[in-house]
């Protein structure tokens, strides 16, 4: 998905920022952090804008809160976000993400594109936290994915051409796998 | 949380000096302030995702009306938020 909104957004003044969620990262999956990451992104293609640097300034002179704060995380945010023509903020797998970091990131997203109509939001998940979206957004677009039978196909063509043990397979073996697995799935 | 600043938990404001103002080095500072807004790196699993990436599965989502009218309208859209759900392994991380 990044990769398709960068093509497509290569030519103009538009950003495409990515996170994938993890489990077992959720430690250090917090907002700020998330957030922070995206901004990250948004900034490093070009020089890093003059309030960023004047932030970190402040920040590095006070002892009590060297990190960035969600208030003020988000005022930078919005201001670059503001400052491109258009920006894509892609969350991967949302399910992996700690239940209480993920409330407060949704509400954090849907603040980011009451303020900026420039700003796209595409999100992945698992169906059951399609409830939590619906909350903070209860207008988003839902698109279930499932392979189709020639996605699963090309795959399982891949994987046996990679196959690590081809000396046991067969023709007959093979054919079986392309036949069965392509029909068991779309019965799922 | 790894801060930028940890390593400097009794003499940060003679590190601090030292590091920005006696050696005013733009890439060093750079990336300080790049670590400073996130230690997370999603590109780097990023990269991994673009490795195993089978082409063209999945690229069905893009030729949807939704996923079209989503990334292609300008401002004011009606709804910028799109949601691809479904279970685990059906390859929405994959999606390109």
């Amino acid at each position: 998905m990044i990769d398709s909104l960068c093509d497509q957004t290569g030519r103009k003044d538009s950003a495409v920022a990515g996170l994938y969620c993890d489990f077992l990262a959720q430690q250090e999956q917090f907002t700020t952090n998330m957030l922070g990451a995206v901004l990250k992104q948004l900034v490093s293609r070009g020089g890093i804008p003059e309030y960023i640097q004047e932030a970190f300034q402040k920040a590095k002179k006070d002892f009590s809160a060297p990190g960035l704060r969600l208030p003020d995380l988000m005022v930078i945010l919005k201001k670059t976000i503001a400052s491109l023509q258009r920006v894509f903020i892609c969350i991967d797998a949302l399910d992996e993400s700690a239940p209480k970091h993920r409330r407060e990131l949704l509400e954090s997203l849907r603040d980011i594109v009451r303020v900026s109509p420039n700003a796209r939001i595409f999100l992945t998940g698992r169906p059951h936290i399609e409830d939590e979206i619906v909350r903070c957004f209860s207008e988003a677009v839902r698109i279930p994915v499932s392979p189709t039978q020639g996605d699963v196909k090309n795959y399982l063509e891949m994987r046996l051409d990679r196959d690590t043990h081809p000396s046991v397979m067969n023709d007959e073996l093979r054919a079986d796998i392309m036949r069965d697995i392509p029909a068991k799935i779309s019965e799922m | 949380m790894s801060s930028v600043f940890s390593n400097a938990n009794n003499s940060f404001s003679v590190n601090a000096s030292n590091v920005f103002y006696q050696s005013p080095d733009r890439d060093a500072e750079r990336s300080l302030i790049l670590q400073w807004l996130s230690p997370l790196e999603p590109q780097r699993r990023h990269q991994y995702v673009k490795i195993d990436r089978l082409d063209g599965v999945g690229n069905w989502v893009l030729e949807t009306t939704e996923f079209r009218k989503w990334s292609e309208e300008e401002d004011g859209c009606d709804e910028p938020v799109l949601f691809c759900y479904g279970n685990p392994g059906v390859g929405k991380t994959y999606l390109r």
